[in-house]
């Protein structure tokens, strides 16, 4: 056993790291099965494989922070603290969902947690993160917004709009680029001609850097500064995450566009989970009984979200007009 | 046989590393980032000037990150205008967007039988190349020269040169217009062992040892968590980890024995204060406990019992408590395109006089 910690994160947080990097997972594993019985309407878009980058960077944020996620936001929303019970009901688009059942995955918003709400709309975060950006450099309290977009989204103009809007403002805005390496079925190659995400940053004058996304550490240490920088005024920054999804663009996505034996060496050499297990563990910080044990409560957690959300009612007719508008 | 000594047209391999330049120090220090498409820019000046130095062909690494594919294009786009192009050949093979692609790209490269490879990238993607050569050599036949055009962060190893010269320097020794002892200078390199040679890596600029046990962002720029630098060379004006033993004492790069320079911020070992550039435009302060040379053959174990070894800039290993750590310098250990030394020599030798058509 190791005689100290030199992890940048004690163990409590390096605990806590994991248990979201689990809840995700099995949340989504668990949307896999329940999706494909029938059980759960609309569409899901499931984030597993790619914990890591959400865990180590909502790690650095509070809940003043804000994020604008994506169509496959059930990671963003979790690791920003979102409750998982009032997830899976909206997911099953029942009463007592994040959004009273109306939404469903791709709407799923706490704007008590910072979480401005995953998003249908490609490309459509990267203006709200710059509008949340804005009104935190107005209060000046050193809160800062962050804006996922996959490799495929970057593409729309909103996002390369946002980019110019946050550096001539000199936003306190952070954009994340989850590259996976396809745009729905459209590898990043084909569909993209700058190919690095960095590039686009610095075609607008903002410092980027890429960092592999399936590694915790790696993603901690550079959003530790990063998001340091822009609460001291640094201003926007952008951060590509190389990462690796486990299911299609959606679920129901036969995947004919991976090569063969693609997911098996994604699973068994690039699983986020099992390479931060490794390194706590053979670190002496953390034991595997530990680990094990957050992985039991984790899945009686998504058990019961299941069975709660199941057991919940339908919206009625009734709450179709309610929470269309706002009062202020 | 190596391609520039057979009687095939002389073959160059070419890798470019199209991540390099891309990692933290972009946010804490404002370091460069050479866009991808000036990344092919230096591509194309390399292969039109090779092309005039007479090299025919060019073995080139594939990438998904941008470099192939808008290479090809620009090619296409040159060969439209007037631009005369070496053959250009892709290696055959798999592309996994790691610095696996580096050492397939150079052990393909050496077994076809190129003359020279010309490297684009920083400290950390000529290790690569030299590591995947001097793994690859049998026998104790030297490795394949290479010749480094600087793209990377601190790149302390390959020198900031127009790329056009370097390439020059590569067709004048690929054509055989100069011999290896005129092109070419030896290099050394640092072996670094794990728990016994269980596991084992090299560097060729610098090893520095960080309480740190994990890899995280690679690269290395918080001060209070470095042990040791043991360095191949020591230059004052570069700048990276390297710049610790350069402002102490020098070593040149091809100067015999390397040096070892120990940290310490505890007041009981301290000795000096030295205010160092250990990143692009990143000056900091570091306690140093003391120095001394490094012969090479002599294996030097170091002293933390845990923590990660960081090779040319970047954390790549890490160890724990009973794994003994061992770095050990090695000079002769590959070959370089001597630049300064091939252009000196060319114009002392008229190698670039033509005879005019009046004569």
């Amino acid at each position: 056993m190791a005689d100290k910690n030199s992890f940048p994160l004690s163990r409590e947080a390096l605990l806590k790291c994991y248990r979201t990097m689990r809840t995700i997972r099995e949340f989504e594993e668990r949307l896999h099965i329940d999706f494909s019985r029938g059980d759960i309407p609309g569409f899901v878009h499931l984030y597993a494989g790619e914990e890591a980058t959400a865990a180590a960077i909502m790690s650095h944020l509070g809940d003043g922070d804000r994020i604008a996620s994506t169509h496959r936001g059930h990671g963003h929303c979790i690791a920003k603290g979102v409750d998982v019970v009032s997830m899976m009901k909206e997911i099953y688009g029942r009463k007592g969902g994040s959004c009273n059942g109306k939404g469903g995955s791709m709407h799923i918003a706490d704007l008590s947690k910072g979480m401005m709400g995953a998003n249908g709309i490609l490309g459509a975060g990267a203006p709200l993160a710059c509008g949340a950006a804005l009104a935190a450099k107005f209060r000046g309290k050193g809160e800062v917004a962050i804006s996922f977009v996959g490799d495929g989204g970057s593409n729309q103009g909103t996002f390369l709009e946002s980019l110019n809007l946050a550096a001539v403002w000199n936003l306190p805005v952070i954009f994340v680029v989850e590259n996976n390496g396809y745009a729905e079925a459209t590898s990043r190659d084909y569909g993209t001609a700058v190919d690095s995400f960095v590039d686009r940053a610095a075609g607008f004058g903002l410092p980027g850097v890429t960092v592999d996304g399936t590694d915790f550490f790696g993603v901690y240490e550079a959003t530790g500064e990063i998001v340091k920088r822009a609460r001291e005024g640094g201003g926007p920054s952008l951060l590509e995450c190389k990462m690796v999804r486990f299911y299609g663009h959606f679920e129901g996505d036969a995947q004919t566009y991976r090569a063969p034996g693609e997911l098996d060496d994604i699973r068994a050499n690039h699983d986020c989970l099992k390479i931060f297990s490794a390194q706590v563990t053979s670190a002496g910080v953390i034991t595997a009984a530990e680990l094990s044990a957050i992985d039991r409560e984790v899945l009686d957690l998504i058990e019961t979200a299941v069975k709660q959300a199941k057991a919940a009612p339908m919206p009625t007719l009734a709450d179709l007009t309610t929470d269309v508008y706002i009062n202020y | 046989m190596s391609a520039n000594q057979s009687n095939n047209a002389p073959c160059v391999g070419i890798i470019a590393n199209p991540v390099s330049a891309r990692d933290i120090r972009r946010i804490i220090a404002n370091a460069s980032n050479l866009q991808t498409s000036e990344r092919v820019n230096i591509v194309l000046r390399v292969l039109t000037t090779l092309a005039a130095t007479g090299v025919g062909r060019v073995l080139m690494m594939p990438d998904k990150g941008g470099i192939s594919s808008m290479l090809l294009r620009s090619v296409k786009r040159e060969r439209n205008i007037h631009f005369d192009f070496p053959e250009l050949e892709f290696v055959d093979m798999p592309v996994t967007s790691t610095v696996d692609d580096t050492f397939h790209a150079a052990r393909s490269m050496q077994k076809a039988g190129v003359s020279a490879i010309v490297v684009l990238g920083g400290d950390g993607t000529h290790r690569a190349v030299v590591r995947e050569l001097i793994h690859g050599t049998r026998d104790g036949a030297p490795a394949v020269p290479i010749a480094g055009l600087s793209t990377g962060t601190n790149n302390a190893f390959p020198e900031m040169r127009e790329p056009t010269v370097a390439a020059l320097a590569v067709g004048l020794y690929s054509t055989g217009k100069l011999s290896a002892s005129k092109a070419l200078a030896p290099n050394k390199v640092l072996e670094i062992t794990i728990d016994g040679g269980r596991r084992r890596d090299i560097a060729i600029v610098d090893t520095v040892i960080t309480s740190d046990r994990f890899i995280g962002a690679r690269a290395l720029w918080k001060t209070d968590s470095l042990g040791a630098a043991y360095l191949t060379f020591a230059d004052p004006q570069v700048i990276g980890l390297s710049a610790i033993g350069g402002l102490l004492q020098p070593v040149g790069r091809t100067e015999k024995g390397g040096l070892a320079v120990y940290l310490s911020d505890d007041p009981a070992r301290c000795r000096l204060r030295l205010r160092a550039p250990i990143a692009p435009g990143m000056v900091c302060d570091l306690g140093i406990a003391s120095w001394e040379a490094m012969p090479a053959g002599k294996a030097f174990p170091v002293a933390l019992a845990a923590g990660a070894v960081a090779l040319d800039g970047e954390r790549e290993l890490t160890f724990d408590v009973g794994e003994q750590v061992c770095v050990t310098l090695r000079e002769d250990a590959f070959l370089t395109v001597d630049v300064a030394s091939c252009m000196h020599a060319a114009a002392r030798e008229g190698l670039f006089r033509h005879l005019s058509s009046n004569n």
